[in-house]
């Protein structure tokens, strides 16, 4: 049972850690453009058949097809930034709006050009690394790290540079920011570019693990607004801890009672939170 | 609109404009809670569904003649959403957080539906072959049988929400609304219960839309736990937003742009979808007001 | 004058009747399925069949019946897997279409949102899918437009009931199920677990949510039971996911499904000890030995432009492309495409010979030849053929 328990934990650990990217996206937008990106799931989407695309039809290695694939969904999140969210900066609700439009419209060109067959990578780092008596498959760890990273050095480049302090700045007031010299219009193309960029990463994270179908994305942007505020909107090591934690909580509410609630368990135990600290676990309590 | 089926005999339309009723009840009470009071509620699907399911195991178990089952089914919408509402208001959540609050309460009751297969049949979910009666002068009680007879209890149903609505809105419980969602602080300031007059909202919507869960499941003869799920929610709201939010007639518009799109565009499946989504954004950034909140303000320009 | 006008007047009524008469030699066939959406997999494989089969057919300059040239029209509806769609489809496949044959539905909840509006034309309307709660409804009074065109898992001729008694044959004690919370997956639940336990095997089952990806923790929960076998839902979208998870951490080797394919065995076939599936038809090896099979393959390459889907290919037996060369067949046989009931008489009295052999029992639920493939370790196949009388 103890076994069970570790080895859960550290799995739910890491599966929480890829709601994470996902948070991490989403507090970055929410906490600096005021703006919920519901679409971010598409971008996930979108990193992971990339990153098909070219490690299985291009025949590039996989860790090489990761930063193009990162980078395509980047390039999307560009596109509908210039073209749609630049419209619905503020307005919460539109934006929400349109990000349900996204989703039907990216969602429907998979589906067409991919079809509705599941599609699955060769297994990049097949195997398992055995623990005593827990077993957690090496990719998986290979995953976890790499989240794991990008968010400690995001964290690290925004507390450190002047872009990071400028975010902040622009958080608090984005008037008095703007009137400090700070260039708003690239500052939020910048977050949106980042956040799909991360979410596109995590996609191409994704495609090492899991079979790819269009709807993908789905599950992981609910999550993510989850962990985002289970952590606390606006910090970023919080985003991580908030998917970790969510990540466990699943795992270990499985192992104990019935699969079939695994996200209730989640959900309650988020709301229970919220209540208390209204901020999340890790947010600014202002 | 009330002549329509004597010009109209096709099934077809006639359903659709059924379904457009229907939906409109979940906007126009949506709407309440949103445009007008400016709360963002993901817990619309859970009272629809609710009710649903309650409305038809009391007629199936209970024998309760159908209209009697709806008012247990309103009263434990109203109550859940009290109780909801209570949790999330009293803990003043803003937008989003209330949005993602309400949404995992929907979530948690959908699991529940799901799950429960002794009481919900899960997801088999249930088949109602009862109908609801109208006692109709002259001839006594009849069934609601043939989309001419459902058209016009549907339009009823429609017509008494939106009443049911202005009315609350003309009185003082409207500009309490209307105040909390300019301005929650000022409103608080100026001596308004923001609490009290929150959940109100939230109570009133919630309960008008729980009617239309029992009428929705007797209509389409099917009632399963996709009733409560995201994918209402987001159905809702596009509806509400494509029409008009803060106006009664703007979700009525968009309910029956939403329901009978689908039936307009003869694609393929996949570009019906696409060009679904394209509709849905370039509506809404070319009207950020909606169809009737962007026309009332061409009109008020033309006045001016 | 006015012999130029007759001349004119009965040019264009010759003109206006042939046209009309061009017009009234269409045969419409409805589809009704989910494409896109959840579980749009069947929906999209019937599509598939339904489509090619009426492109070959109309190519070949169409059917005759009764000394009349009829073409075929497909339309085929998407109902995204929405109950309240497919009532709106169907109306206007019946109403305005005027279609009188009906392809579908595969999910069973939104058949039972069409069923009673369909019930309203029992008679006018012939409708087959494989959506496995049409078994509870095929063959009783008021049902007669009614038809299932899937296999039933248990009874006689229960392809399920076959291979559960192979597995206690083996000496088979314990069997893990591990469903979608879905219609799909509560219906196996009902057919299955009280079979198992019928035959004295001892069975747990797990549910879990769609969307689910991530299934380590259920698995190690499974994996402590200690299971003989693992029965690891019925969608493929999951299996490939299911069936890697519980290889890689070498808890779970041995799997046994009635729905899905053999994809995901292959994909894991050095980690894993045995995947015995259940498919329609076993097409790698049908595609050497069988020329109807080469013939349908290359058809379908050449028509779709696509790598055919060996894998999802199974599916195409429901209601799509042998159905609708026997459905044409049935009208030849029945002398006429406007009836319905005649067209269906037809078809409960004949076997059809395509890629399957087609054939319904008394009732109008379908019996036709399926393959058992049993997947060892290292990807050695064992095919059974199994033909039900």
């Amino acid at each position: 049972m103890l076994s069970l328990v570790a080895g859960q934990v550290l799995n739910g650990a890491i599966v929480g850690s890829m709601y994470g990217i996902i948070a991490l996206g989403i507090t970055l937008t929410f906490g600096i453009t005021g703006i919920v990106n519901f679409a971010l799931g598409e971008f996930m989407m979108i990193g992971a058949y990339a990153t098909f695309a070219l490690a299985e039809r291009g025949r590039l290695p996989y860790p090489v097809a990761v930063v193009p694939a990162a980078l395509i969904a980047a390039a999307a999140g560009y596109v509908c930034n210039k073209a749609f969210f630049r419209f619905t900066r503020g307005n919460l609700v539109n934006g929400l709006l349109v990000s349900i439009g996204l989703i039907s419209v990216f969602e429907s060109a998979v589906l067409w050009y991919w079809s509705a067959t599941p599609i699955e990578m060769h297994f990049v780092l097949p195997g398992a690394l055995r623990l005593g008596d827990v077993s957690l498959p090496k990719m998986k760890l290979v995953v976890f790290a790499v989240i794991v990273v990008v968010i400690a050095l995001t964290y690290a480049a925004l507390a450190g540079t002047w872009l990071g302090r400028a975010s902040f700045a622009y958080a608090q007031n984005a008037e008095a920011a703007t009137l400090m010299g700070v260039h708003t219009e690239r500052l939020v193309t910048a977050v949106m570019l980042y956040s799909t960029g991360l979410a596109g990463l995590g996609g191409a994270l994704y495609a090492s693990l899991y079979s790819l179908e269009p709807s993908l994305g789905g599950v992981y942007v609910l999550k993510g607004m989850e962990a985002a505020i289970l952590g606390g909107i606006g910090s970023l090591m919080g985003s991580l801890w908030g998917g970790v934690i969510l990540g466990v909580i699943e795992a270990v509410g499985s192992i104990f009672l019935p699969t079939a609630f695994r996200d209730a368990y989640g959900l309650a135990v988020l709301v229970a939170i919220l209540l208390f600290r209204p901020a999340g676990l890790f947010g600014d309590e202002s | 609109m009330a002549a329509l089926p004597l010009a109209i005999r096709s099934d077809f339309v006639l359903t659709i404009f059924i379904y457009t009723f229907l939906s409109g009840i979940l906007a126009v009470t949506f709407d309440l809670i949103f445009g007008f009071t400016g709360q963002l509620s993901m817990f619309h699907p859970a009272v629809f569904g609710l009710s649903a399911y309650v409305t038809h195991l009391l007629v199936l178990h209970a024998r309760l003649p159908f209209w009697l089952a709806t008012l247990p089914a309103a009263a434990a919408a109203v109550a859940l959403a009290i109780v909801v509402g209570s949790i999330c208001f009293k803990f003043r959540l803003k937008t989003f957080y209330f949005a993602v609050v309400t949404l995992a309460f929907a979530e948690m009751l959908r699991l529940i539906i799901v799950n429960w297969n002794s009481v919900t049949n899960g997801t088999l979910g249930l088949v109602v072959s009862g109908k609801p009666t109208i006692w109709w002068p002259g001839t006594g009680l009849v069934a609601i049988r043939g989309p001419v007879a459902w058209y016009y209890l549907t339009l009823a149903a429609l017509g008494a929400t939106v009443l049911i609505c202005a009315r609350v809105l003309q009185s003082w419980m409207g500009r309490a609304f209307g105040a909390i969602r300019l301005n929650e602080d000022l409103a608080r300031t100026l001596g308004i219960n923001v609490f009290r007059y929150k959940l109100v909202s939230f109570a009133i919507g919630n309960a008008l839309a729980s009617f239309a869960g029992g009428l929705y499941g007797y209509y389409t003869g099917y009632i399963d736990p996709g009733y409560l799920s995201i994918n209402q929610s987001m159905e809702v709201l596009a509806m509400v937003l494509l029409g008009g939010q803060g106006t009664l007639t703007g979700p009525i518009v968009g309910s029956f742009v939403l329901t009978a799109l689908p039936h307009v565009i003869d694609l393929r499946a996949e570009a019906r979808a696409i060009l679904y989504g394209a509709i849905l954004i370039f509506t809404i950034l070319v009207m950020p007001r909606g169809v009737v909140g962007t026309l009332r303000a061409w009109r008020m320009r033309r006045a001016a | 004058m006015k012999r130029t006008d007759v001349i004119v007047a009965s040019l264009l009524a010759g003109v206006l009747a042939v046209a009309s008469a061009e017009a009234q030699n269409v045969v419409k066939i409805g589809q009704i399925e989910a494409q896109t959406g959840a579980n749009a997999i069947y929906g999209w494989m019937s599509s598939q069949g339904t489509a090619l089969a009426v492109d070959e057919i109309n190519k070949a300059g169409g059917f005759s019946v009764g000394g009349k040239t009829y073409t075929l029209q497909l339309i085929a509806l998407d109902t995204r897997g929405e109950p309240k769609e497919a009532s709106v489809q169907l109306k206007r496949l019946i109403e305005v279409d005027g279609a009188k044959y009906i392809f579908g539905p595969f999910l069973s909840n939104v058949f039972l949102a069409i069923r009673p509006y369909a019930a309203e034309f029992n008679g006018k309307i012939l409708m087959w899918g494989g959506a496995t709660r049409i078994h509870d409804y095929v063959g009783t009074p008021g049902h007669e437009f009614l038809m299932r065109t899937w296999n039933w898992d248990a009874g006689p001729n229960g392809f399920g009931e076959l291979m559960v008694d192979q597995l206690v044959k083996q000496g088979v004690k314990k069997i893990a199920l591990l469903y979608q919370n879905d219609q799909g997956g509560k219906v196996m639940e009902d057919i299955y677990v009280g079979m198992f336990k019928h035959k004295g095997i001892e069975a747990r089952l797990d549910y879990f949510e769609p969307g689910t990806k991530d299934f380590s923790t259920v698995l190690a929960k499974i994996a402590a039971w200690k299971p003989d076998y693992l029965f690891p839902g019925y969608a493929d979208s999951y299996i490939y996911d299911i069936v890697r998870q519980a290889t890689e951490t070498g808890q779970l080797k041995k799997f046994f499904l009635v729905r899905g394919s053999l994809g995901p065995g292959l994909k894991n076939k050095d980690a894993l000890d045995e995947y015995v599936v259940y498919v329609p038809k076993y097409f790698e090896e049908a595609e050497k030995k069988d020329p109807k099979v080469q013939k349908f393959i290359k058809a379908y390459r050449d028509f779709y432009k696509r790598d055919f889907p060996y894998d999802q290919a199974p599916l195409c037996s429901s209601s799509c492309y042998d159905h609708v060369y026997m459905l044409v067949e049935a009208m030849k046989k029945a002398g006429t495409v406007d009836d319905p009931a005649a067209v269906k008489r037809a078809l409960m009295a004949m076997t059809y010979e395509g890629l399957w052999r087609l054939r319904f029992d008394d009732k109008g639920e379908e019996i036709f030849n399926f393959d058992v493939v049993r997947l060892k370790k290292g990807g050695a196949i064992e095919v059974s053929h199994i033909n039900p009388k």
